[in-house]
């Protein structure tokens, strides 16, 4: 705010005339930008007046301004929220499961785009970069059938194999701790090979005059990883764990919902679960709305200060 | 000049196309809907009408609109394999042209999937498009609604137009029209859909094993029991190389449901009607006494190898443990007990029939005994079934109320139910009437096409003598006398539940679906715990069900009672 007010004070008129003369000569790129800002505003911002159900008795006739508001001055179905064990519950296993994501799950893609990197055969290198980001595009229902085909304890691929080995079968699925490990192992399997994708694009912008340069002092493939490689994408993976952070309360629906099982609720039950289960499979929808806001707020610290910390790293972080 | 004129172009395109979202963005505060307005010259708001009501009955001459009003009507999809379309059948023009005829009523069917009703009613109730006539199994959902204003009061409706409602009367009775009317403030929020028989669960065992090992029909738990083992230890011999797809007793995630006769034959039979309606919130009988020991014994099968290891890993609606039992893999089983003989062509026991041999075959046993010896079976009443209620959405009462007279009368549900002779059923020579597999858009969806006759669940013909003898024949492709033995078992030691009236019970508001989920997981749990841990397991299980708002349930529902029945433990 006091910038503006300080540029107006000394280029008001200016800056005036620019943004006209701006808008005439660029007016094609505005017309273009149009159609994602109004959607943004529309489908982001816009139904964001409705986080005011959290704050009131909600009713399915009644228009949001004539909903009587919650007691205790609005914080009713926040205070409920806190007391609900299952939305403790929910929480615990939203930060377990996503901290384990990150853990396991963001080192891969690097580790992968770098190793792709070093293939001297393009051709290959393309074929496997293809065949690692297919999994992506499958939706999580279709990856729970591949599951269930391979992890069963009596029908699955994997478990038959095993006791073929003479082996007992493993309950990847059934079992909480095993369907962690399962969970996170499908998450890594679907997601490395697009993730991949802007470390090679990082990767592709570092100067080979670089790797030259080395070369002639004499550095073997380790020590290229190592000093140029990895500090020439350093950037990017920070921008890229600033918002791994920022989602680590966040949470896709599809997932959990297609792969949990009621025999691992303990640890299967997250978030968007619980909010689905009880918000619109149970209709209360005022409570459901407080936990997706405190979700939310958290989530957008999280952000916020992932981002003062890559800052702090000297780092440029997301903005 | 042409990335000028490209420019423009895309920026229209742009323009129109978020013209065109706008359009199709739900206007939440819009409540005309577009029929009405092309129905109803005369009110140009939806509420005038229903003030407009007193007189309301003059405005049908001969039973008739005199302009042509418009209704839409839930109907189940149940994604039937080669089924027919839910909302347009030969069916649903029959319904559509008689009410058309009789009432001057169009009628439109909206569809919503069997296994995920309540989810579905909810959005289109939260988006102002639900039906306005609206069914579903679940009494606290429609609870819910009403708490939120957003279900209409029949009441009014029925004392105004009880002089058009003949069909309706006659058939539920006042029993059923108003079961759930609260005593003081007067309220119906739904009116319950009647069960043409009672008949509720049974377990069926395969006839062929039993031949095979000459084994006889159990007659009691511990001989169901050695029966399952003996399926297991012969797995080989009946099965050959699949002998480990065998799976002697099948049940699925739905413990509660799947179980049930074992689980209602370790209630006390001497459970008085205080105790079966305070621990009765869940309709799976988890709180009741003797459930525990109920799923300690199904949790010993399960350690010995009797039960499918897999059951938890399928939801509501998957057909996977279905096609097991259609290619032969299953001993026994408990499900509804015409579970194996619906659905024509694609039925368990006509699959049996074409995948393993003529004589594979699933039959009713009646085994699971409580402790007096009574193979007693937990049914409901003429009630307890579907429950049909109006949104406040719903500017048609009288319309929809007729509708609800007109599919209630005799003829309607008869034909509804048997079709057209030569197409869906047969004459016999007795003159019962026998179900042939139909075709194309003659195929009922659901047997007798009780998804349409919304107040009628089970066959219900104009000749009540003729429906008993027809019951046996319902069934294409199976073999009467199977269908004959399975309702003599299920409908032997009825004990039919009791309408206990305390009013509204707050701690259940919203509560049922997310305590029946905990419900299937305390279950489910239990029943794959090492036998060592069971207590343990589903003590803490239940100790968090009841901790998640079922102690609530239970307190309530017992100085609910207490304050209607006194220190009476009986409702009489």
């Amino acid at each position: 705010m006091s910038a503006k007010t300080k540029e107006q004070k000394y280029k008001a008129p200016k800056q005036h005339v620019n943004w006209k003369v701006y808008l005439k000569r660029y007016w094609q790129l505005y017309a273009l930008l149009f159609l994602p800002m109004a959607y943004l505003l529309l489908f982001r911002y816009v139904p964001m007046r409705y986080v005011i159900i959290a704050f009131k008795k909600y009713s399915i006739v009644q228009k949001i301004g004539e909903m009587p508001w919650a007691k205790n001055h609005g914080m009713q179905y926040f205070i409920q929220a806190f007391h609900n064990k299952d939305f403790i519950n929910a929480l615990r296993n939203t930060v377990m499961l996503n901290l384990l994501d990150l853990v396991v799950g963001f080192p891969i893609p690097i580790i992968f785009a770098l190793i792709l990197n070093e293939l001297p055969f393009k051709r290959f290198k393309k074929t496997v970069q293809t065949i690692a980001y297919m999994p992506h595009f499958l939706s999580w229902v279709i990856i729970y059938g591949l599951a269930i085909q391979l992890f069963t304890p009596t029908n699955g691929l994997v478990n038959m194999f095993i006791e073929k080995l003479g082996g007992e079968a493993v309950p990847f699925l059934n079992e909480p701790t095993h369907w962690v490990a399962t969970y996170i192992f499908l998450g890594v399997w679907q997601s490395f090979g697009w993730n991949s994708i802007v470390y090679l694009a990082a990767i592709a912008g570092i100067s080979p005059e670089l790797y030259e340069a080395a070369s002639v002092d004499g550095a073997g493939r380790f020590s290229k990883i190592w000093h140029i490689t990895l500090p020439g994408i350093r950037g990017t993976i920070v921008t890229l764990l600033v918002m791994a952070l920022g989602n680590i309360i966040g949470s896709g629906f599809d997932r959990p919902f297609a792969l949990a099982n009621n025999l691992v609720m303990k640890y299967g039950e997250v978030i968007s679960t619980f909010v689905y289960k009880n918000g619109i499979k149970g209709l209360q929808f005022s409570l459901t709305t407080a936990v997706g806001l405190f979700q939310s707020v958290v989530g957008v610290f999280f952000l916020l200060f992932a981002n003062w910390l890559a800052r702090k790293l000297g780092e440029r972080g997301i903005w | 000049m042409k990335k000028k004129v490209l420019a423009l172009v895309l920026a229209c395109t742009m323009v129109f196309s978020m013209a065109a979202c706008g359009k199709e963005t739900p206007a939440p505060e819009g409540e005309t809907k577009p029929e009405e307005v092309v129905t109803d010259n005369t009110d140009t708001e939806a509420d005038t009408e229903v003030e407009a009501e007193p007189e309301v009955v003059s405005e049908l001459t001969d039973g008739k609109f005199a302009e042509t009003r418009h209704i839409t009507v839930e109907v189940y999809d149940r994604g039937n394999d080669g089924g027919s379309d839910p909302t347009n059948n030969m069916y649903t023009e029959y319904i559509k042209k008689g009410m058309l005829e009789d009432h001057n009523v169009e009628v439109e069917f909206v569809a919503v999937p069997r296994w995920t009703e309540t989810e579905e009613i909810n959005n289109l109730l939260a988006a102002g498009t639900a039906p306005d006539i609206c069914l579903t199994y679940s009494y606290p959902t429609i609870q819910t609604y009403a708490n939120m204003g957003g279900v209409l009061d029949l009441n009014q409706y029925l004392e105004q137009y009880r002089s058009e409602l003949n069909n309706l009367y006659d058939w539920l009775g006042d029993t059923n029209i108003y079961w759930n009317q609260d005593d003081e403030t007067k309220t119906i929020w739904a009116i319950e859909g009647k069960r043409a028989n009672s008949r509720r669960i049974l377990t069926f065992v395969r006839q062929d094993w039993l031949d095979q090992l000459n084994l006889k029909e159990p007659t009691n738990k511990k001989e169901f029991y050695d029966t399952i083992c003996a399926f297991r230890d012969n797995a080989d011999t009946l099965l050959g190389g699949d002998a480990k797809k065998m799976v002697p007793f099948s049940v699925s995630y739905d413990v509660g449901w799947r179980a049930a006769l074992l689980i209602e034959s370790n209630i006390d039979p001497k459970i008085t009607d205080k105790e079966y309606y305070c621990n009765g919130f869940d309709d799976r009988k988890l709180t009741q006494n003797g459930t525990k020991e109920a799923i300690r014994t199904l949790n010993a099968w399960y350690n010995e190898g009797l039960l499918w290891k897999d059951f938890a890993l399928y939801s509501s609606g998957d057909s996977n443990e279905d096609d097991m039992m259609k290619a032969g893999y299953v001993g026994a089983f408990q499900h509804n007990w015409d579970y194996p003989f619906r659905n024509g062509e694609d039925s368990i026991q006509a699959n049996l029939a074409r995948l393993v041999g003529e004589d594979a075959k699933f039959v009713a046993v009646d085994c699971f005994e409580n402790s007096d010896g009574v193979t007693l079976k937990y049914v409901d009443s003429t009630a307890g079934d579907r429950k049909i209620f109006f949104p406040s959405t719903n500017d048609e009462p009288l319309a929809s109320m007729l509708y609800l007279d007109w599919i209630s009368a005799p003829e309607h549900v008869q034909y509804l139910q048997i079709g057209d002779e030569g197409v869906t059923h047969n004459v016999l020579s007795d003159g019962a009437i026998e179900t042939v597999a139909a075709e194309g858009d003659a195929i009922m969806n659901s047997g007798n096409n009780i998804d349409l006759t919304i107040t009628c669940n089970g066959l219900r013909l104009m000749d009540e003598n003729l429906t008993v003898l027809s019951a046996a024949h319902g069934y294409a492709n199976c073999d009467p006398a199977d269908v004959q033995k399975a309702i003599a078992y299920a409908e032997a030691n009825m004990k039919h539940s009791i309408n206990v009236k305390t009013g509204e019970i707050k701690a259940e508001d919203g509560m049922g679906e997310a305590l029946s989920a905990k419900r299937d997981i305390v279950y489910d749990t239990a029943v794959v715990a090492a036998p060592a841990d069971f207590d343990k397991v589903w003590d803490d299980a239940i100790a968090d069900y009841l901790a998640s708002g079922g102690q609530a349930i239970i307190d309530e529902r017992t100085s609910a009672w207490e304050k209607v029945y006194g220190d009476s433990t009986s409702v009489k």
